[in-house]
Parts: C-alpha cells; sequence; structure tokens
C-alpha cells in the first residue's frame, strides 16, 4: 500500500518537474522569438539609429558599467563615483524611494482613516473623487514652479502617484473588514474604535494594503521615467539624452536598466508580503 | 403562546437572562414581535423555529451587537446596552481572526483588559486542553477543518470566563458524525463551567440533546409559539422514548409547516 502511494508521489513530482520544464522551455523559446524578430527588424531598418540592435544595446549595457560618473547626493551634497548606470540609476532612487514612501504612508493613512470614519468619508469622498482621475504627471507644471524640476519636484510626482494607489489599497481593504469579525471582536471586550482598527481592520485589510503597495512600486517607475523627461536627473532623463545624440542602443541599455531593477525590487517584495501573509 | 412568560418587576436571584416585550424589525419583516421570556443561571436553553423567526436576531440583542426596536433585555437584572465579556458569542461561521493562530485566537480576549501573562499561557493552555486542540496551537484557521474551528470559537469565548455563552447555530457547518461528538464536549463543558446557556439552533434533535429547556419560535412575525422543558436523563439516547417524545411535541409545536413534510 505504502509502496503503492510513494509510486503515487514519484509520478506526481515526476509529472509537475515535467510540467515547470516544458514552461521554462516554451518561456525561453518566447524570448528567442523575440530576439530574432528584433535581430532581423533591427538588420534591415535603415537608417540604423531607428532600430539598434539586440548585440549593439548589449554591448551598450556593458558600457554603462565600463565608465564611472560622479553624481551629486541630495541633502548631504556629498560628491559620489559610481560606474555610469548605477549613477544615473543611484540619482533615479533618490526622488523615486522617498516620493514612494512618503506617498505610500500618506495615501495607507487617508484610506484608513476614510475606509474606517463614515464622517471623514463623507467629507472627503467627493474631494477625492475629483482629485483621484489626474494623471500624476499633469502636476508636472506644478512640480516645476513649487520646486523646480529636480530631484524634490520628481519625488513630488512620484509622491502623487504612489499616494493615490496606496490610498485605494488601504480603503477598499479596510471597507472590505467583515462584520462579523467586529462584532466577534466587541464580544471579546473591543470597545474603543482605535483598538478595533489596530486588532481586526488592519491586519484584516493587510493583504489589500501590501498588494496597493506592490502595484505602486510599479506604476512610480512609470512615473519616475515621465518625470525625468522633463529634466530631472536619472535613467529617464538619460534614456532622452542618450536619444538626442542619436546613440539609441544606450536608450535601450537605460531601458534594460530600468526592467532590472523593477524586477529586483518586485521579486524582494513579494517575497516579503509572502512572508507577512503566510495565514492566507 | 399560552406558556409565554410574563416577565415579573422583581427578578428572582436565578433569574439570569430576561427578555422583555423585545421587538425588532428589518425593513419588511417583523424579526422579534414582543417577544418575551427569562433563562434561569445555569441553564442550558436552546431557541429552535425556522429560518427568519429572528432566533439569531434575538441573541444578538442578548449580546449587546444589535439594539431592539423597543421592549429590553436584562442581564443579571441590568439593561444590556453594549456587548461585553460577561457574555460570550460562538458564532455560526466561526469568525475566527484568520491572521491569528489557534492559540493568538484564543488569547483574544485575555489581552485586554490587561492581564498577567504567566497566567494567560496557562489560561491558553487549559482551553486548548479542554477542547481537544493539543498539537495544533500554532495552525492558522486555514488549516483546521470545520469542527476543529469551531472548538477554537467555543475556546476563544470560554477564555475570558463569560457568565452566559450565546451560541448561534454553531454546529450547523459540521459533519454530522463531527456535531455527535461536540454536543457530548460542549455538555461536559458546560457541566464542569456551570455557566448559562443560550444556544440557537433549528435543528430539533440537536435541540433537545443538549437543552434544559427548548424555546420554540415561530416566523414573520417573529413569536415565542411555547417554552418547553426536557425532561430526559442525561446522556440522551436519540432512540430513547422521552426523547422521542420530546421530540414529537416540538415538532407539533412547530406546527404543519413540518408536520405535513412526510
Amino acid at each position: 500500500m505504502s509502496h503503492q502511494t510513494d509510486t503515487n508521489t514519484n509520478t506526481m513530482v515526476t509529472a509537475r518537474f515535467e510540467g515547470d520544464l516544458q514552461r521554462y522551455l516554451r518561456g525561453l523559446g518566447g524570448l528567442l522569438v523575440f530576439l530574432l524578430v528584433w535581430w532581423a527588424g533591427a538588420m534591415t531598418t535603415q537608417p540604423s539609429y531607428l532600430v539598434p540592435g539586440p548585440v549593439d544595446s548589449v554591448h551598450a549595457f556593458f558600457d554603462l558599467f565600463a565608465t564611472s560618473t560622479a553624481i551629486v547626493v541630495p541633502i548631504f551634497g556629498s560628491e559620489l563615483v559610481l560606474p555610469t548606470g548605477p549613477a544615473h540609476l543611484a540619482e533615479t532612487l533618490f526622488h523615486y524611494v522617498p516620493g514612494l514612501l512618503l506617498g505610500a504612508s500618506c495615501g495607507i493613512s487617508l484610506g484608513l482613516a476614510m475606509g474606517w470614519n463614515g464622517a471623514l468619508d463623507d467629507w472627503l469622498r467627493p474631494l477625492v473623487r475629483v482629485l483621484r482621475p489626474i494623471p500624476p504627471l499633469a502636476w508636472v507644471v506644478f512640480s516645476i514652479v513649487w520646486f523646480g524640476i529636480h530631484h524634490t519636484g520628481a519625488a513630488f510626482i512620484v509622491f502623487v502617484g504612489a499616494f493615490w494607489i496606496n490610498f485605494y489599497g488601504a480603503y477598499g481593504g479596510v471597507e472590505g473588514v467583515s462584520s462579523e469579525l467586529t462584532d466577534a471582536a466587541s464580544t471579546l471586550g473591543v470597545e474603543r474604535d482605535l483598538s478595533m482598527l489596530k486588532l481586526v481592520a488592519l491586519p484584516s485589510a493587510a493583504p489589500q494594503v501590501l498588494t496597493g503597495f506592490r502595484t505602486s512600486i510599479g506604476r512610480c517607475w512609470m512615473i519616475v521615467v515621465g518625470a525625468e523627461l522633463f529634466g530631472a536627473p536619472g535613467v529617464g532623463y538619460e534614456i532622452i539624452n542618450a536619444s538626442n545624440n542619436l546613440a539609441m542602443a544606450t536608450s535601450v541599455a537605460y531601458m534594460f536598466l530600468i526592467s532590472l531593477a523593477f524586477l529586483c525590487m518586485d521579486v524582494g517584495f513579494r517575497l516579503v508580503e509572502r512572508s507577512v501573509l503566510s495565514w492566507r | 403562546m399560552a406558556m409565554s412568560e410574563i416577565p415579573s418587576t422583581d427578578q428572582e436571584f436565578s433569574e439570569k437572562i430576561s427578555i422583555q416585550n423585545v421587538s425588532k424589525a428589518y425593513e419588511s419583516t417583523q424579526a422579534l414581535d414582543t417577544v418575551s421570556f427569562s433563562v434561569s443561571e445555569g441553564e442550558f436553553c436552546c431557541v429552535v423555529g425556522p429560518s427568519g423567526c429572528g432566533k439569531t436576531t434575538l441573541l444578538r440583542a442578548i449580546a449587546g451587537l444589535d439594539d431592539p426596536d423597543s421592549g429590553s433585555v436584562l442581564v443579571g437584572g441590568d439593561p444590556v446596552t453594549d456587548p461585553g465579556l460577561d457574555r460570550g458569542m460562538v458564532f455560526q461561521e466561526y469568525a475566527l481572526f484568520p491572521w491569528r493562530t489557534v492559540r493568538g485566537n484564543i488569547r483574544f480576549g485575555l489581552n485586554r483588559p490587561a492581564c498577567e501573562c504567566a497566567d494567560c499561557v496557562a489560561r491558553v493552555r487549559e482551553l486548548i486542553d479542554l477542547v481537544g486542540l493539543e498539537g495544533f496551537e500554532d495552525a492558522y484557521p486555514k488549516e483546521l477543518s470545520g469542527g476543529m474551528k469551531q472548538r477554537v470559537g467555543i475556546a476563544r469565548a470560554l477564555a475570558v470566563d463569560p457568565e452566559i455563552l450565546l451560541m448561534d447555530e454553531p454546529f450547523g457547518s459540521v459533519d454530522a458524525r463531527t456535531r455527535d461528538r461536540l454536543h457530548a464536549e460542549l455538555l461536559d463543558i458546560w457541566a464542569q463551567t456551570g455557566q448559562t446557556v443560550v444556544f440557537v439552533t433549528h435543528d430539533i434533535d440537536e435541540a433537545v440533546t443538549l437543552a434544559d429547556r427548548v424555546v420554540v419560535m415561530d416566523a414573520d412575525p417573529g413569536t415565542v409559539q411555547s417554552t418547553i422543558p426536557i425532561d430526559v436523563e442525561r446522556p440522551r439516547e436519540r432512540t430513547a422514548h422521552d426523547f422521542v417524545d420530546s421530540v414529537a411535541g416540538i415538532r407539533a409545536e412547530l406546527g404543519s409547516p413540518v408536520d405535513t413534510r412526510h
């Protein structure tokens, strides 16, 4: 009997492994086909800068690490010398990270408050309806006149983007708290609103809050590049800068760099999410 | 109607819960219509009735989760205004906190008001023993079967040592065999703790298995049809004559919809 079960388990493991292998092979196939089409397109397009080929782009990518660039660390004002690619990535992070973290904290706080407090919700809902649809990049004009187009201005635009995504994650999360759980908590002695928020609403809303934050990680990369196209220093600015010199392969190299940075953050955050939400 | 009790103004000291002319309406339905009855201290009282007879509403009114439109609910002589630690509740769909382990759920009520921690740990261990969940202390609710979840629900309600245990069809979602075992365990726990229990169910067999007294309700509007004492010696056998007679008596009280089923 147990031998039979072992064989079954083995067969299942093998089947799953074969399924995984098949998926990886298909994924690899898709990548190869894409590279081939890209390469063929680059070969047949003239003038050549219209479509920089994969080989040129990879070269340009490695070139980002071959030279060094000095950048200024905001606030501290000290100079930092890094390989060119990471240097510009760091410049982007100088406004991306503060914008994201501040926007997420403010958005989550307001979302929790509005989702929990009916009166506040009544007061602010129309305002939210009006402000929410404005694309974060539309705030560029104000970020320029208020902060100038540098780190602070770009951080402000990222802030706006992060704010709304996190706001809705927290708002929806708290609104979705089941009344059965709050009932159970009140029969167990939870009386104050703030205790209920801390002990029931917040943990119950955590999955949606974290999903909101993860979405904002990606969305803010789009926004930050948009903001830099207007002149704030960083990888987005370098994309434009390279294309102004018709060094399109370098633009593609920076695009790779952004993709890589996003992937690292996304994978990292997914790991955090999985460990925090192991109860699900 | 004939047997519904008229509450007296000066309380007998053994009267733990007194429901006086309680009415509650939801939009078009009259969930409770001037319902009155009382439950003695240490009594196991079952409330049976068809769905929509307001038995859950009644339980929530005792718990202090819903206010009646009129009438009053007295617990130990004092009117109920809010939920309180003197009344523990066990929910039909368990209502466990999914982000807390078995231990964390049972401990929930002990965290406030602040208590001596060493005692808390011992208390939680004692409750885990009581409901037979040894070895599952660190499991999350998603890892438990329905019967085990309700064991946690019961232990969580018992943790703060309430005087009254309110149970809303607690075993409605568990299989028949598990339910039989849970009945026996619940009666054991009740014998040990001596709490006053109000147990809502639509299952007549379950009511006769458990109760000292059964309150039979009628739906739309929700009223108390009668209260029937169950004088069957424990442990009760479903095949015993007096058990079968009690079931038949309640079924007759519930009226034609149940009788014409056959």
